[in-house]
């Protein structure tokens, strides 16, 4: 029994990692249709940045979290003027552009910071946080946290801002939110920007309880993806949901199996939601509601 | 007036000039045309094999260099890059000249990395790592009738394949020798093994759980899928339902890294962790210097390095100087298999047979004693004396522990890093 504890609240932690790397890709594809290839790589580039701020400045990499907000925010504007070049099927044209800008990035980030493994060394950061009989470290409940008060904030910033109301209006219909007064290119610029500052932060959260590697950012856009497609396209609750459903489907699978099968479980488990729920767990159909 | 004419124009000029003047005048057109191309191509480098000096022998090296091995892609090609400023600097007669092509981690990349350079006239290939980029390009390196030399697979298909070209310097055999060696000296009673389900790492695996199952030790297996992130579960299962004495890591050094990680976390009741490649070495120590202290791994060399012999300080002092460090692993591990390649090709050079699968030959004849000791070629390819050692991270020092003749320090066990 304590070992299915410990692995659902390990899976429940590893959810909540996903699901903040997942949100940014989530918000794009849902806002512009665009699957950014490009994800995993902003958010490994906010990993090194901390990596950078707590080796050379020996800070603790939560002090990296306005840098590497500055930086990957930029980038990811950048990456929008890109995507915005794209006149003609932007949806498949943009694939292979993001996948271009991933390949690229991931070799700055390797002519950078070189090939080595990177983690943090923050004692603070790696210690053992104990709730009874269940063992996890400092920086995964912390940032558990801190993934849902961003998953609020985005989903209060969607349903009640004006530019979150106008990011929904442009990925609904377009040319009627153009009509609307809205201008749809600012509105994506937007939705890319905070698509970066949510990359930042799931950066330097991964930095804090994992291992990070200049080829690991294709991983975790694959991971995103995954999550986004199962979660419905553009639902933010339904990432946090999807993102939680694959950690503890992973962790159990590790607990009961073996490992070994633990990306098969992921990918079943997407399998089965497409099959039987097409639109995701949370997909067009309700949101149209 | 006529200087200024277009050449098109003087075709019709009325200039009284002679034919033969004008054949001549060709002639010489034609032979500085010849000069001018010779001299490009001397330039842009093609047809090097022709216009290089005779001595200058190119050989290729096919490296990760981007990807997920580009970390141990560059270890061992530095130590390659050593290997050939020693050797042109020892050896008066030969030079060597390094072509390097990136093969992206990838086996396709690295097939086609392997035909690149044979299209650029390499005598032969060094580099290569992980077993499933080696195989496919080895056998590509062979197709073309050239030598390939690695230190970067241990699977044991590599060497059952019957590649003639084929030849390796290390092999699964050494490291399981001393993984179980060290084990036994310890007196480990049960084990838990953790280890990813790449080729390498599931083949070594398997043969020490066979090894130790033979011994009479509790072995319990866990394989991890290599994009596994989080070790918690696999550790948590150790610590409740194996309750093993030593834990065993067959991984890379992430995966270290990660279990290390998880284990300082869960605690379990161990006595011991030991791991195999790219573990007792100076980079992690000094990277991760709150997982590694009374970690096992394997080792060639104490830490800080100790080379008594002529060629091990030739090494070190071309490392430092070439690359301003001190050597690793990697870098050793480069260097030998690229030296072993380079006095081969020598041989063969000498012989007149390098054109003629001389290098092979040569390759085949090796016997000598270098940094990770003797190096013999059995028919397969297989270095048959390769065994490694096992360090222990003691401080801020790596000790060589196992085997006792070798020993620099006595095993802190039981001891874990936390």
């Amino acid at each position: 029994m304590d070992l299915i504890l410990q692995a659902v609240y390990s899976g429940l932690l590893q959810g909540g990692s996903y699901a903040l790397i997942a949100l940014g890709l989530a918000l794009v594809f849902g806002a512009m249709k665009v699957i950014n290839l490009a994800h995993g790589e902003l958010v490994l580039l906010a990993a090194y940045i901390a990596y950078t701020v707590e080796s050379k400045l020996g800070w603790n990499p939560l002090m990296a979290i306005p840098v590497a907000v500055i930086i990957v925010t930029i980038t990811s504007a950048l990456l929008y003027f890109l995507v915005g070049q794209v006149k003609t099927h932007r949806e498949i044209n943009s694939l292979t552009l993001t996948f271009g800008v991933g390949v690229i990035l991931t070799n700055l980030v390797l002519m950078i910071w070189s090939a080595d493994v990177r983690t943090t060394s923050s004692p603070w950061m790696q210690e053992a946080f104990v709730l009874g009989e269940l063992y996890s470290m400092r920086s995964e409940v912390l940032f558990f946290i801190v993934s849902i008060v961003l998953i609020v904030a985005l989903w209060w910033w969607l349903s009640r801002s004006w530019y979150g109301r106008a990011v929904r209006a442009v990925s609904s219909n377009r040319d009627a939110a153009k009509l609307m007064g809205i201008n749809p290119g600012r509105t994506e610029l937007v939705s890319f920007i905070v698509a970066g500052l949510l990359a930042a932060f799931a950066g330097v959260a991964l930095f804090s309880y994992g291992v990070i590697t200049p080829a690991y950012g294709s991983v975790l856009t694959v991971k995103a993806f995954i999550i986004t497609v199962l979660a419905g396209l553009g639902s933010i609750p339904g990432v946090l949901i999807g993102a939680i459903l694959l950690g503890v489907a992973e962790s159990l699978t590790i607990t009961l199996f073996s490992s070994a099968l633990q990306e098969l479980a992921g990918m079943g488990l997407f399998l089965l939601v497409l099959f039987v729920m097409p639109n995701g767990l949370f997909g067009a159909a309700r949101r149209r509601g | 007036m006529h200087a200024a004419m277009p050449s098109a124009c003087r075709r019709f000029s009325t200039n009284p000039e002679t034919f033969e003047n004008k054949v001549e005048t060709m002639n010489k057109a034609k032979i500085n045309a010849k000069s001018v191309a010779l001299a490009l191509l001397a330039l842009t480098g093609a047809g090097s094999i022709n216009l290089a000096s005779a001595e200058e022998l190119l050989v290729g090296v096919q490296i990760p260099l981007t990807g997920p091995l580009a970390r141990v892609g560059m270890g061992t090609q530095e130590g390659i890059r050593v290997a050939a400023e020693v050797f042109n600097k020892t050896n008066g007669k030969h030079t060597i000249k390094l072509i390097t092509v990136d093969d992206e981690s990838a086996p396709a990349k690295a097939v086609a990395a392997v035909e690149k350079l044979a299209s650029q006239n390499v005598v032969a290939i060094t580099g290569g790592y992980a077993s499933n980029n080696i195989s496919p390009a080895s056998d590509a390196a062979g197709k073309l009738g050239l030598a390939y030399v690695t230190s970067g697979g241990v699977d044991d298909g590599l060497v059952k394949a019957g590649r003639k070209n084929f030849f390796r310097i290390n092999n699964t055999q050494g490291y399981q020798k001393a993984l179980v060696g060290l084990l036994t000296d310890l007196n480990v009673k049960s084990i838990s093994i953790i280890y990813s389900t790449k080729d390498a790492t599931h083949g070594l695996a398997a043969d020490v759980e066979k090894t130790l199952k033979a011994k009479g030790v509790k072995v319990a297996m866990h394989a991890f899928d290599p994009l596994i992130t989080d070790f918690k579960p696999i550790l948590n299962k150790v610590k409740l339902r194996d309750k093993s004495e030593f834990i065993a890591m067959v991984g890379y050094e992430n995966e270290y890294v990660g279990i290390l990680r998880a284990a300082r976390v869960l605690k379990p009741n161990v006595k011991g962790i030991a791991g195999v490649w790219s573990l007792a070495t100076p980079k992690m120590q000094a990277d991760f210097p709150d997982l590694m202290p009374n970690v096992y791994g394997t080792a060639v060399l104490p830490f800080p390095v100790q080379f008594s012999t002529p060629e091990g300080k030739t090494f070190a002092e071309g490392y430092k100087k070439l690359l301003n460090k001190d050597p690793d692993y990697l870098g050793q591990f480069g260097y030998v298999q690229s030296m072993l390649l380079f006095e081969a090709i020598a041989r063969a050079a000498d012989a007149g047979t390098l054109k003629k699968g001389g290098v092979i030959e040569e390759m085949r004849k090796t016997d000598r004693q270098t940094l990770i000791g003797r190096v013999q070629f059995d028919a397969n390819g297989d270095n048959k004396n390769f065994t490694q050692r096992m360090g222990q991270h003691q401080g801020k020092k790596v000790e060589l522990v196992w085997p006792k003749e070798a020993a620099t320090a006595k095993p802190v066990y039981p001891g874990v890093p936390w």
